[in-house]
């Protein structure tokens, strides 16, 4: 038997080489995960890192070179002599509004703000990860809660001294502890995909019967857990159906993961409100200037 | 195309994947720039360099999800191997033959890696064939037509019903 194997196997180098290749998947599906940590970190880093990082930068070129001849087009229709300012404020706009959001995040006494630019989005077909370009060298550890002004995106999973990977709620295994803001009813938020449906959705699982939950209720991570901080922001219920011993509840996530660009990781919290630095109030003057400007 | 051609197109297509891919979503669907470049590799080189490559453009995808290692491997080199096979069984140069192989090879990777992947939660395995799987192969598979009919229109022989160009 083991010879007739051998001369079919030598027989056919075809299936011999697609054995070989399905006998390497399995050892390094079965490695220990410290060990697959390992080989994904040299093959990331060193094979791929480099390479995705320069085509993310020509794709993000190629979308600012887009945009700007759109703008171009428009200002030339409206009025010629403020192409310049125009084109202007539509390049700052974005970096402009990162900054006030920076300085003046709503959580600003509780958080510790760190702003990321998104470089990719590896998976499949929903958005299973999202890459960031701040790692360890810049204080980035895993399970760190990861926002943006608009609220909750996930937490970093994975962290390179350079770059880190995102788990964001679109996941199929994220779950996050969440409360409503004005009834305090607790439940576990998860994605849900629909057939039907051309996006995927959100529920709140484990919310007892007859909770008092209603449409419109803003939703809020709850801090159970230890993971997430409480009171970031996660979105709004948009339908509740009661049932025999939990209640249906569906949620409107406040964050978009296809259109992310930045975000910021959560590097810390402090216990009261951070003063300013003088630099912060100079930007923070400079930008109510320029809004000033643009608004005459 | 060479092998050497070949292999630049498949890293170019890993990294691609990555980067370039949000970018191309509808409706919540992507293309597999991966699942492409083996399938043509299978056409174009036949059955070894398509299920080796496929088994290390997978390898590269997984370092990304590490928890993961080798399940990309798998499912590639299953699709370079099987569509390999398949090609002799089939008007090869027929355009749509090709991208009728290409939405099934998608939906075999599709089949193989997300079974793992959702291998604790069944019932959203199947809705996510249903909604994302099936739409990802027609859109993989109207990308190959487009890639395929460049290909016949520069006169890559393989391509065109030939072997080996």
């Amino acid at each position: 038997m083991p010879s007739q194997l051998t001369r079919l196997l030598r027989g056919n180098r075809d299936l011999s080489t697609f054995l070989a290749c399905a006998a390497a998947s399995f050892v390094l599906l079965a490695l220990p995960p410290g060990a697959k940590e390992g080989v994904g970190r040299a093959l990331s880093g060193v094979a791929l890192g480099p390479f995705k990082r320069v085509a993310a930068a020509a794709i993000e070129t190629a979308g600012v070179r887009r945009e700007n001849l759109a703008l171009r087009r428009i200002a030339a229709e409206l009025m010629n002599e403020r192409n310049a300012l125009i084109e202007h404020r539509q390049e700052n706009e974005r970096l402009r509004e990162l900054l006030r959001v920076l300085i003046t995040f709503p959580e600003e006494e509780r958080f510790e703000l760190l702003p990321a630019r998104v470089t990719a989005m590896p998976g499949g077909r929903v958005i299973e990860r999202i890459e960031i370009d701040k790692g360890t060298e810049q204080g980035v550890r895993t399970g760190m809660a990861v926002v943006t002004p608009e609220g909750l995106v996930g937490k970093v999973v994975t962290v390179y001294p350079t770059r880190s990977l995102v788990e964001p709620l679109s996941n199929a295994s994220a779950a996050a502890s969440v409360v409503t803001e004005r009834s305090r009813v607790r439940g576990v938020l998860r994605p849900r995909y629909r057939v039907a449906s051309a996006l995927t959705t959100w529920a709140v699982d484990y919310v007892p019967a007859r909770s008092d939950i209603v449409p419109g209720d803003r939703v809020a991570t709850s801090g159970l857990g230890g993971v997430l901080p409480a009171g970031l922001s996660v979105g709004t219920v948009t339908s509740v159906e009661d049932g025999p011993l939990t209640m249906a509840v569906d949620v409107d996530l406040f964050v978009d993961f296809s259109k992310l660009e930045h975000v910021f990781v959560i590097t810390g919290t402090r216990s009261g409100p951070r003063a300013r630095t003088e630099e912060e109030e100079r930007l923070l003057r400079e930008i109510g200037e320029l809004t000033v400007e643009e608004g005459h | 195309m060479r092998m050497g051609s070949y292999a630049a197109l498949a890293f170019v297509a890993v990294v691609l994947d990555a980067t370039l891919a949000p970018e191309m979503e509808i409706l919540g669907a992507r293309p597999d720039l991966l699942v492409l470049v083996v399938v043509y590799g299978s056409l174009v080189l036949g059955s070894r360099p398509a299920t080796v490559a496929g088994f290390l453009m997978g390898l590269l995808a997984d370092a990304e999800m590490a928890e993961y290692m080798g399940l990309h491997a798998f499912a590639l080199a299953v699709v370079g191997f099987l569509s390999a096979g398949i090609w002799d069984h089939l008007v090869r140069s027929n355009i749509f033959v090709q991208c009728a192989v290409l939405l099934s090879a998608t939906l075999v990777h599709d089949a193989i890696y997300y079974l793992v992947y959702y291998r604790n939660h069944l019932d959203m395995y199947v809705r996510f064939l249903a909604r994302y799987g099936l739409l990802g192969g027609l859109y993989t598979a109207a990308l190959g037509a487009l890639v395929f009919g460049l290909a016949r229109a520069r006169r890559w022989g393989a391509v065109a019903g030939g072997h080996n160009a």
